[in-house]
């Protein structure tokens, strides 16, 4: 009897966890395998902001309870990190020395939080927010009622912003290109936005780029950070949101072709016939438009995943994105994004 | 499971031999009781000598009393992938798996336990080899650096952990101290920083706690501390697994105490001798496992026939045969109470737990001393080589009486096996002026010289003489436990099995089920009024034995005349608790609960 045709996807996300739920409800027979550098199954990133609301046990942020993953005979392999994939022999090889063969691949690491460049030197002081743990030690670091810096402030970040204030903390925003990311917004664009922001409680600077982060500060504040203008902007806690870039540097070897992230036809298949890819780390080609183009948002990116698993088993689904980017202020000055539709 | 307040959690180590699991589960335990804890500690190793075999250190830590290991492991901790991978499905939901991310050597598929931690259960990987070799240039410290990690993790005092180090390491150079203690601090650095994501909690301990009064003890370690408080003057024995180590013990203990110890060439010379040394008066012991005892049968019926006051402790292990050297069983009963020619009545103790080894070890001379007789101590492997924190007694309460001298009587005249009232004849040590008599393997009469015509009353006198020694102060030779009065379900058991059938007893009465639990300490003669008033209050009764045949069973039914519900397990492990309740909830009428499966399986051997 042939073996099980093995379907691995890398990453255990949106997209990942909505394609490994389509491959089963298809294929009684096939294997699945998640891997992901995550130590908790699948849980809602987006929810991440409840943890100021009371939240913080990580059960209850699971998008669905661990028993499911057995109950549809899925391997999830976490905290386990992919060094290369060999896209001409199928082969994945894992940082701790093991390899797993597969059939098909799905790759939908999403992305990491973007660093402005000249702020890297500096990361150790500036809190991430991409994961629980790190989501956590924000609000272990962040005094009842303190004060967060927040550079940039994407979609992510500012879902965030909102919940703080409306916990009781103070948030200041030094806002910049990637402001609102990913809708792309020219300054004049975000003007509204932003004052619909500081309408809500929110300190906002619109008007110099941060040059330096410090906690070395003037008074009882842990973190400081220096503005072009020499103005410093005083904090508990420093958080970047500038928008993610794609996760794919173990794909470097895997036989398909990349630009900021994987490139993929409206199929959302690879230059590579046995590997896909879905969510923030692929580009999809737009046939209109004649370039490949990222579509963000959790709704966008779960029906990457569900339309990739149908194709790894033979469909020719075509992706049409499902939410048109789009923001605005309600005439209640409520902010309201396609980005946060789920 | 049970609600306890406080700790409660166990950590499964998990390698191969040489790996040095069961050495770092030995510092963990230690340290833990140092903390103040409960312990409770079993290791699990290959019968072969040398080799890569699969070894598992178990330690539970609590801060109430308990009285087995549990089925679920809170966390584990994995030293070789291959023989920890088994193991995985023993660690409870959201729990932790330890184990190396960072190997050296290609593995395929499968091969690494990442792949295959639930999803509820909460995997740890760091790079532990690579931390011990740079701690200490050698990769031998893995072992250390898991428990430095495993301090950090669940903020264990670092200070318990680095004096149990210190004093384990005592005797060897100074560099090893200092190199396992640089792997401990690695360890420690490595687990800093790691955020927690499972919920196994470990709760300080009030200082008031069992701290430095309590001692660590395994089963065997009880036992020659037992026989140590005696008073032992001679031990004899041949090294058999799972008794050795209690003659290691003495070996080390009685010279320097006055003792006199000696390695025999086999079983058979170990108990003559030690029935010679009865004989002339001494506390004499020996100590094996059922291949010897098989082997001491004879010698045995020549202490019962003669009415040599002797101690024999029996640590069981599977059999029949070479069997299973190094698995648990409770197999050898049989053997133990009916073993040998004639009709040879001993008396037979089996503890339930370490202290009990302690206190039966203890008590044994006494009882052989009074009535004459061989006293065996049935334990098996898991009591053996399981640790508890037990605090001994304060003052030497086993130690011999003094002896009140016969009168003479004029040689050739002593009746030293006299017909007496109580059945208990005036007993003369050898040399005694005026007390000279003859003793032999022949059937004899009160003089002790042979003799056929009075085998009848002989046989009676040495059966009769025994049927107080269920009353023998000082010693509990049978408890009840759980709901008073009458109850659904009652749960008998006898020796180490004794710790599963309580925890399952409070389980089964944290699900409303009216339940008890009665142990029997003294299998011969057995204490039938007692058992048989527990059978007059259930209205159902459970008797749980790691062996085949259900022994206990068939003698207590022998005995009572009543049917028992059996559950019989020979798959090496101690029995599970969730199996036991199983069979409670059945009688019960209660339906099983689904959920979370905490059997012991083949793979937990």
């Amino acid at each position: 009897m042939a073996s099980p045709i093995h379907h691995v996807i890398i990453g255990s996300g949106s997209a990942g966890f909505g394609a490994a739920k389509t491959l089963r409800a298809a294929d009684q027979n096939c294997r699945v395998t998640m891997i992901t550098m995550d130590s908790l199954p699948f849980y809602q990133r987006y929810a991440l902001p409840q943890i100021f609301r009371g939240r913080q046990d990580w059960r209850e942020l699971l998008e669905v309870p661990p028993a499911k993953y057995d109950e549809l005979d899925i391997k999830l392999r976490r905290r386990t990190r992919v060094v290369e994939v060999d896209g001409s022999n199928q082969i994945i090889s894992l940082a701790h020395q093991e390899t797993v063969a597969y059939d098909r691949l799905l790759v939908c690491t999403g992305g990491r939080s973007y660093l402005p460049e000249n702020l890297t030197s500096q990361v150790d002081l500036i809190h991430s927010f991409g994961s629980y743990e790190a989501a956590m030690q924000v609000f272990k670091d962040l005094p009842k009622g303190g004060s967060v810096i927040m550079i940039g402030g994407d979609m992510i970040g500012i879902d965030l912003a909102l919940t703080l204030l409306d916990s009781g903390y103070k948030v200041t925003l030094i806002a910049n290109q990637q402001t609102f990311w990913p809708h792309d917004l020219t300054a004049k664009q975000q003007k509204p936005l932003l004052k619909a922001l500081e309408a809500k409680g929110m300190i906002v600077f619109s008007d110099s780029r941060p040059i330096g982060v410090s906690d070395k500060c003037t008074n009882s504040a842990t973190r400081c950070v220096t503005l072009e203008d020499t103005t410093e902007v005083l904090g508990d806690v420093v958080l970047s949101f500038c928008g993610l870039s794609p996760a794919v540097e173990f794909m470097l070897g895997a036989d398909v072709d990349i630009e900021r992230g994987i490139l993929v036809n409206p199929e959302l298949r690879t230059s590579n016939e046995t590997i896909w890819a879905a969510g923030d780390v692929c580009q999809i080609w737009h046939d209109t438009e004649k370039t490949y183009k990222f579509y963000h948002g959790w709704k966008n990116v779960r029906m990457m995943g569900e339309l990739a698993a149908r194709n790894m088993l033979g469909g020719h689904d075509i992706f049409d994105v499902n939410v048109e980017d789009q923001i605005g202020v309600e005439p209640d000055g409520q902010l309201k994004s396609t980005f946060w539709t789920h | 499971m049970m609600n306890r307040t406080g700790t409660d959690i166990q950590i499964a180590i998990c390698g191969s031999a040489g790996d040095g699991t069961i050495a770092s589960g030995d510092i963990l335990k230690r340290a833990a009781a140092l903390m103040g804890f409960n312990v409770i500690a079993f290791d699990v190793y290959p019968p072969e000598i040398r080799g890569f075999g699969k070894c598992i250190s178990r330690v539970r830590i609590s801060s109430q009393q308990s009285y087995s290991l549990k089925q679920n492991s809170d966390v584990l901790i994995s030293l070789n992938d291959t023989h920890a991978i088994p193991h995985v499905g023993e660690v409870r939901d959201f729990g932790a798996v330890i184990y190396d991310d960072n190997l050296i050597a290609n593995v395929p598929e499968g091969g690494h336990i990442s792949g295959h931690i639930h999803p509820a259960q909460i995997p740890y990987g760091f790079s532990i080899r690579q931390i011990s070799e740079q701690a200490t240039n050698s990769a031998r410290s893995r072992n250390i650096v898991i428990l430095g990690y495993l301090a950090e993790l669940f903020d264990l005092p670092r200070e318990h952990f680095r004096k149990i180090i210190r004093d384990k390491f005592a005797t060897k150079p100074r560099a090893v101290t200092d190199d396992n203690i640089k792997a401990f601090n690695a360890g420690l650095l490595a687990g800093s920083g790691v955020f927690k994501l499972d919920d196994v909690v470990v709760q300080k301990v009030d200082a008031k706690g069992n701290g430095a009064d309590a001692e660590m003890m395994t089963g065997n370690g009880a036992v020659a501390r037992g026989f140590m408080e005696a008073g032992i003057q001679c031990y004899f024995g041949y090294p058999i697994t799972p008794a050795t180590s209690i003659m290691e013990r003495l070996a080390v203990e009685m010279p320097p105490a006055g003792g006199k110890f000696l390695q025999t060439e086999d079983e058979i010379s170990a108990i003559a001798a030690a029935i010679g040394a009865g004989y002339a008066g001494t506390r004499a012991a020996t100590a094996t496992s059922g291949p010897g005892l098989a082997l001491m049968a004879e010698m045995l019926g020549l202490g019962v026939m003669a009415e040599v006051p002797v101690v024999v402790v029996v640590s069981q292990r599977g059999g029949p045969s070479t069997g299973l050297p190094t698995k648990t069983e409770q197999s050898d009963l049989n053997l133990a109470v009916f073993g040998g020619s004639g009709d040879a009545q001993r008396i037979v103790l089996a503890p339930t737990n370490v202290e009990g080894c302690y206190r039966c070890a203890g008590r044994a001379f006494e009882i052989a001393e009074t009535y004459q007789t061989p006293v065996i101590v049935l334990i098996d492997l898991y009591l053996s080589n399981r640790y508890e924190t037990v605090i001994p007694s304060a003052h030497k309460q086993f130690a011999a009486k003094p002896r009140v001298p016969l009168a003479p009587n004029g040689d050739g005249a002593f009746k030293r096996f006299e017909l007496t009232e109580n059945n208990i004849s005036p007993r003369a040590i050898p040399g005694e002026e005026g007390l000279m008599h003859t003793v032999t393997g022949l059937e004899h009469n009160e003089l002790g010289r042979p003799n056929d015509a009075i085998h009848m009353d002989m046989n009676t006198k040495r059966h009769e003489k025994l049927k107080p020694a269920v009353n023998f102060p000082g010693l509990t030779v049978s408890k009840r436990f759980g709901d008073e009065g009458k109850v659904k379900v009652g749960i008998l058991g006898w020796g180490s099995t004794f710790g599963e059938i309580l925890e399952t007893m409070y389980e089964a009465q944290a699900e409303g089920i009216s339940c008890a639990a009665m142990k029997v300490v003294m299998l011969s003669p057995l204490p039938v009024e007692s058992i048989a008033a527990f059978f007059a209050d259930c209205d159902e009764i459970l008797v749980p034995e790691v062996n085949y045949e259900g022994q206990f069973a068939n003698i207590v039914c022998g005995a009572l005349g009543k049917p028992v519900s059996r559950l019989n397990q020979t798959n090496g492990a101690p029995m599970a608790v969730a199996d036991i309740l199983a069979e409670v909830r059945r009688l019960s009428g209660k339906k099983p609960k689904t959920g979370q499966s905490d059997t012991f399986t083949e793979a937990a051997l």
